[in-house]
């Protein structure tokens, strides 16, 4: 309470009485501390447990899901090839061989720049999408129905809308129908399907959502009053944008370009779909390993395709202090 | 102001474009399953009518597309349930720090970020090594639930974080025993969050790929047969029937549980709005003490 005055004010009570008093007070507030510390030890050894038991199936599921597959690709790409597979005796031949391979080294530079080119179109035609929702769209209802309407296709087969791009880019799709009529080409243009062109068309498609949502959030936890502040003290829409929004809204534009750039740099099947036989990836590379038993070169290629995604995570996080931010 | 009103009228243009990039081909493509039997796999639409949904049903392909269909349903339950259990126990440990959280965290975000390609390559050399026959039970449900995992552990430390732990306190004040508090009040009032963590499980194995191709030893799921449809052979219009049969699934999946979310809190917000407005005042006097009792509890 606030009214603790001194006791010299008070009539009939003695500063002697007072004292004692306080240090009984003192003492027995001490007392149930101390107790208090006891059970709390004997306490946090069942909280301890509890949780163990808590966590202990998921962390199990991932050792061994997650974690040992992760390692036994590692250790097969030192391992030797046999007829059916491999054997655990040490080699190096299967870098050696990823070494000489000049084919590899080109396809895992084309997918990585091919990525992070993808990872720019995507935060380019995406954050005006997660501005719109998070900061232009007031009422919290529309939010959320226009949201779910943007990322409703996330829970539909990326498989099957890969497929969905073959009638649209064909020689005869629906794209370039559309051109003719329109009376912008004479021709069918040919490389709408099958070509690097068509795949980073569809995988824009697949994996904008990565982005659209990382950035949606961060941007919907900025305080409308913060934005008006700024109006008031007399910046501009850009400014107000480049001072205030996009420095709260760095940590989702990071997070969504690592989705984006990690779930293309391993992609195969839309390579495979919307590329046909033209255009490969360190993916199908790997796929077209495995299904001509070179298990360990498989391991090895997959190998040098984590440490390049690790280069380019470790590249994006230079732009923000994820850690410090979130 | 008035600047202001443009850029959300541009803006808005703008979504509805985005919006058509997402959906357009699909919407082609649904339509142009409705083809007639002369029809091919692009426009112009050759006749109109439900051939090649009967084709889909009825046609040579059918005995398999329902093997596998039948298959990918089963699998992607189990991979539900399995993913919904983990990932609220999991988040139960995570109400707590303990030591090893940051660890197992990075652990869970690893399977956000590790590829699916690199999962089932290392998944089917683990059993490889370990000379064992394998079937989808083992091997692609590992693989699926890992997807699935880390977006349902996500959603429920959601849950928790809004989450009020005061109601459980109040529970056990009144007598009632661990296991009957975790029944009767903490489980009613996060199985939304749960049944979300379900259907993320689910609806991400039902569609996986990748996670699962190196992995099926003779037994597809219905990603890898149209994967073997679309690559393997001459495509046509039931391939675009299948998908919009398989699409239609997924959306009807989600579509119901945002109605059950919908209707529990619009329930919930009327249930809890009435006592909270009769004693609006006396809250709001101790709002501050009780806030700070609550959090003092929280961190004990």
């Amino acid at each position: 309470m606030s009214g603790s005055s001194g006791p010299e004010g008070r009539p009939g009570l003695h500063v002697e009485e007072i004292v004692e008093a306080e240090q009984v007070v003192g003492e027995r507030a001490q007392e149930e501390v101390a107790l208090g510390e006891k059970e709390r030890t004997g306490a946090r050894g069942r909280r301890a447990l509890t949780t163990a038991a808590w966590t202990a199936p998921g962390a199990v599921w991932l050792l061994f899901f997650l974690f040992a597959p992760v390692l036994m690709i590692v250790l097969v790409s030192f391992w030797t090839r046999t007829v059916s597979g491999f054997e655990a005796v040490w080699t190096l031949e299967n870098y050696e061989f990823l070494f000489d391979s000049n084919v590899y080294w080109d396809q895992l530079w084309n997918s990585f720049w091919h990525s992070l080119v993808i990872v720019a179109l995507a935060l380019v035609l995406g954050y005006p999408v997660a501005y719109f929702l998070a900061i232009s769209v007031t009422s919290l209802r529309y939010q959320i129905a226009l949201f779910i309407i943007a990322l409703a296709p996330f829970w539909t087969s990326y498989l099957i809308r890969a497929v969905a791009w073959i009638p649209m880019m064909g020689r005869r799709g629906a794209l370039n129908t559309a051109l003719q009529e329109v009376g912008l080409i004479g021709e069918p243009l040919d490389i709408l399907l099958f070509s690097d062109f068509a795949v980073t068309v569809a995988m824009l498609q697949l994996y904008i959502l990565f982005m659209v949502a990382p950035i949606f959030f961060m941007l919907a936890q900025i305080d409308r009053s913060s934005l008006e502040a700024a109006r008031d003290l007399g910046a501009n829409a850009f400014k107000t944008f480049r001072e205030v929004i996009l420095p709260q809204s760095m940590p989702g534009v990071v997070i969504g370009s690592i989705f984006v750039f990690i779930l293309t740099m391993g992609e195969f099947a839309t390579v495979r779909i919307i590329g046909g036989g033209t255009v490969s990836s360190v993916g199908t590379i790997v796929q077209t390993q495995v299904a001509s038993v070179q298990f360990p070169q498989a391991a090895a290629s997959a190998v040098f395709l984590v440490l390049a995604m690790v280069l380019g995570v470790f590249v994006l996080l230079r732009f923000s202090n994820l850690r410090e931010e979130l | 102001m008035r600047r202001g009103r443009w850029t959300k009228r541009i803006l808005a243009i703008y979504f509805v474009l985005f919006l058509l990039f997402l959906y357009g081909p699909m919407i082609v493509m649904a339509a142009l399953s409705f083809q007639g039997p002369q029809g091919a796999v692009t426009f112009p639409m050759r006749g109109l009518g439900f051939h090649w949904w009967d084709q889909l049903v009825n046609g040579p392909r059918s005995e398999t597309i329902r093997e596998t269909a039948i298959r990918s349903l089963e699998l992607s339950v189990v991979s539900g349930l399995v993913v919904a259990v983990l990932a609220f126990s999991l988040s139960m440990g995570y109400r707590r720090r303990f030591r090893l959280d940051g660890v197992l965290f990075y652990l869970i975000m690893l399977a956000l970020m590790t590829p699916g390609i690199l999962l089932s390559l290392g998944t089917s050399f683990l059993w490889r090594y370990m000379e064992t026959e394998t079937s989808l039970w083992q091997t692609a449900l590992g693989t699926n639930v890992v997807w699935g995992l880390p977006f349902a552990f996500l959603i429920m430390v959601a849950v928790w974080n809004r989450y009020d732990a005061t109601v459980e306190e109040a529970s056990r004040d009144l007598g009632a025993g661990g296991l009957r508090t975790f029944r009767e009040v903490t489980l009613p009032l996060v199985w939304t969050g749960v049944l979300g963590a379900f259907l993320f499980g689910f609806t991400l194995a039902w569609n996986e790929y990748d996670r699962t191709a190196l992995l099926a030893a003779g037994e597809n799921t219905l990603p890898l047969e149209i994967f073997a449809l679309t690559v393997g052979s001459v495509i046509r219009p039931d391939l675009y029937a299948l998908g919009t049969a398989t699409t239609a699934v997924s959306l009807i999946g989600v579509g119901l549980f945002l109605l059950v979310a919908a209707i529990v809190l619009r329930r919930r917000a009327r249930g809890v709005s009435e006592p909270r407005e009769e004693y609006g005042e006396l809250a709001g006097e101790n709002g501050g003490g009780l806030a700070a009792g609550a959090s003092a509890s929280r961190a004990r």
